[in-house]
């Protein structure tokens, strides 16, 4: 069986069997069953209660091995006491169960119920998630443990070690555009490991890019070989927790595990192309920048241009990006020439940074961004363009297509030169509720064109180097020549 | 001492030692394509002048005991001997040390001098959940006070190796910054690939080499010798 059959059922499960819920509909499984109907789950949906006849108007069964199909993926949140034997009850009638439960190996008191679950888990002949998880969420399967979060299936597969951070991806992604073929948390990791699952991700034909949160990898030596093997044919974004000696001890405490070495990831990312970041706000935009660009390995970002509202924004930037091994070269000659005889307002800074004052922006309601961009295009031939609009100083003084117009006119530049430069936008804001609006209201336009918006220009910044790295590791070791 | 036939892995593990001496380190690395100086084992005073026959001078004079860790510290290295008669009386003064004196002895190592080069560390880890990985660093106080050093996971390839070195802070001395003569990249790179490379010792002995020390590795513009060499078993 290949592992893409393998985990089938999990991602798109025909049965989903719940055990916990309550006949009075307020347990967690309860939840999630409103949930995945919610999230139009078609398949069967059983629920397992030793007594009940019904639950949320669906028949209830005694056990796991009695449901009238088997069961693709069983969702579990009893006590963790009874679990095993309930496990090993299953008799080959169940593929995948997901042990929301804690009071396992994260708990000195747990570590001896974990090898019991794991061995009823065998017993059963199940593969196990978790313990001390919080679920799946599969869009092309139609099962979610969380409130929210996209229908439609994106290129984005994430393994979450985390229950809680698992749903901050989700969640926070969604105003970000971030759209996903799966996320799994895995908790305790007792059987199924993220190497297991960044395997499948490897090779399911939905996911393009990869996000891992690791605690603590007990097999780190087959996640290596396995990212070595696939040749970085798809980012692997990896947040890594409990890299510091106080983060490890945090780390063993949560998932019950000893933590890995900092010195090993560094490596372990270095060899394999991998992207390691160590906050979830870089592991979002690190994620967001893979989703929306697609990485040109023949030429390696490098040289970017800056162009919006900011005199010292752009500066701050110009160091900021000079630090991260972008480069934010002053234009030759020619382009200042150029640039000048478009005879700008005074106050427009014509060489790189770009920096136009929203009087010049305005001129032609932001039209004129199109004639600068099409010459910095044109002779300049940058790898990146960075548009960043300071929000608040355009509300109030201009009408809301010019910032329309802006991103259209950087839009029609691009998509005369195919393939030469990569378009990201900053929406800078103040945080007043006014700006705030017309902020997402902006940033959802543009998602939907599928632009990588960040929320300030060190943002921006970190996930254009994440992708020159990757561009760079592909260009070193994985292009063909010729 | 192990036979020369036997692997020095295996002959330490029978022996229930929990560390390779020098020698049979500098065989075991020279089995895997590592450059080690020629060298001979005398243990009477007596035999020097036919060892001193088959080595060109300078040669070093290492005491041999494995009661002995740190041998500087108690007298038991002498470099720059250029005849048999310097080895010998070297060898006599190291016998009456008081410092050395009680300890047992297997013997003297007599070694050819490595030309001058530059200094580099190169060692080995086997981490518990990734297993074996190969460290690089400038020697001296880039390692001891800088830690300037860089990790890869083995088995490395030919541009992790040169990507290790690259990272390196001090990477341009290699280069011959300052004046220096330049350190052959090659033959650091070769040194690299053959202990931590697919084929090379760290992966082909991850079971029991849990600590290694190529320290230094004295690389000069055409090659790179390992001096000293120190594998902890476990």
């Amino acid at each position: 069986m290949t592992i893409l059959e393998a985990f089938a059922p999990l991602f798109a499960p025909k049965t989903v069997a719940v055990v916990g819920a309550s006949s009075k509909g307020h347990a967690l499984p309860n939840v999630f069953i409103r949930r995945i109907r919610e999230f139009g789950f078609a398949g069967d949906i059983y629920p397992i209660h030793p007594a009940a006849e019904e639950i949320d108007g669906l028949p209830a069964y005694r056990t796991l091995a009695d449901t009238p199909r088997p069961v693709d993926y069983a969702y579990i949140a009893v006590s963790a006491a009874q679990i095993p034997a309930m496990l090993s009850a299953a008799r080959g009638h169940v593929r995948f169960a997901q042990v929301i439960s804690s009071g396992f190996g994260e708990v000195e008191e747990g570590r001896h119920l974990q090898t019991e679950l794991v061995e009823a888990a065998r017993a059963g002949g199940m593969r196990l998630l978790g313990p001390n998880c919080l679920g799946i969420y599969t869009p092309r399967g139609r099962v979610t443990f969380t409130e929210i979060g996209p229908r439609e299936v994106g290129p984005i597969g994430v393994v979450s070690q985390s229950g809680g951070l698992g749903v901050d991806i989700i969640r926070r992604g969604l105003s970000r555009g971030l759209k996903f073929s799966g996320l799994v948390t895995l908790g305790n990791c007792a059987d199924v490991t993220p190497a297991d699952l960044l395997e499948f991700y490897i090779a399911d034909p939905h996911t393009r890019v990869i996000g891992l949160y690791i605690e603590a990898a007990r097999d780190g030596r087959r996640l290596f070989d396995i990212l070595r093997h696939a040749r970085a044919v798809k980012p692997v974004v990896i947040l890594k927790g409990g890299r510091t000696q106080q983060g490890l001890a945090a780390a063993a405490s949560h998932t019950g595990s000893l933590a890995g070495d900092d010195r090993a990831w560094v490596a372990l990312a270095r060899q394999t192309g991998s992207v390691l970041v160590d906050t979830l706000d870089k592991l979002i935009d690190t994620l967001l920048i893979f989703q929306t660009l697609a990485p040109r390995p023949q030429s390696p970002t490098e040289k970017v241009v800056l162009f919006g509202n900011g005199g010292g924004t752009s500066v701050l930037a110009t160091d900021y990006y000079a630090r991260l091994g972008l480069d934010v070269a002053p234009f030759e000659r020619p382009i200042i020439d150029a640039l000048a005889a478009l005879q700008l307002p005074p106050g427009t800074s014509i060489t790189n940074p770009v920096d136009c004052p929203v009087g010049t922006l305005q001129q032609d309601d932001g039209r004129v961004a199109e004639r600068i961009l099409d010459i910095v295009c044109a002779r300049g031939t940058p790898d990146a363009v960075v548009m960043h609009l300071n929000l608040s100083v355009f509300a109030g003084r201009t009408r809301p297509e010019v910032l329309d117009n802006l991103v259209e006119a950087a839009l029609r530049v691009q998509a005369k030169r195919p393939g030469q430069s990569h378009f990201v936008l900053v929406l800078r804001s103040d945080g007043e509720p006014v700006v705030e609006a017309r902020k997402r209201a902006f940033r959802d336009k543009a998602v939907a064109l599928g632009i990588p918006v960040y929320d300030e220009m060190t943002n921006a910044g970190h996930s254009l180097s994440a992708l020159q790295s990757y561009e760079r590791f592909l260009s070193r070791r994985c292009l063909v020549p010729g | 001492m192990e036979s020369m036939d036997e692997d020095p892995v295996s002959a330490a593990r029978r022996a229930g030692r929990h560390a390779i001496d020098e020698r049979a380190g500098k065989r075991l690395l020279s089995s895997y394509g590592v450059t080690v100086p020629r060298s001979r084992v005398v243990t009477r005073v007596e035999d020097v002048d036919a060892a001193m026959s088959a080595l060109k001078t300078p040669v070093v004079v290492k005491v041999m005991s494995p009661d002995i860790l740190h041998k500087s510290d108690v007298g038991g290295v002498k470099l720059h001997l250029h005849s048999a008669l310097e080895v010998a009386s070297a060898i006599r003064c190291m016998r009456d040390d008081p410092r050395i004196e009680g300890a047992r002895i297997d013997g003297f190592l007599i070694e050819e001098m490595a030309p001058a080069g530059h200094e580099l560390v190169v060692g080995g880890l086997r981490d518990p959940q990734f297993g074996p990985l190969i460290m690089v660093g400038l020697g001296g106080i880039f390692v001891e006070v800088l830690k300037d050093v860089s990790f890869r996971l083995c088995p490395i390839s030919r541009i992790d190796a040169e990507e290790m070195l690259a990272e390196l802070k001090g990477a341009a001395l290699l280069q011959g910054a300052r004046g220096t003569t330049p350190a052959s990249i090659d033959a650091i790179i070769e040194v690299l690939l053959n202990v931590g490379g697919e084929q090379g010792l760290l992966m082909q002995h991850a079971a029991d080499i849990c600590e290694a020390d190529i320290n230094p590795l004295i690389v000069s513009d055409t090659a790179a010798i390992a001096v000293d060499a120190r594998f902890i078993l476990g």
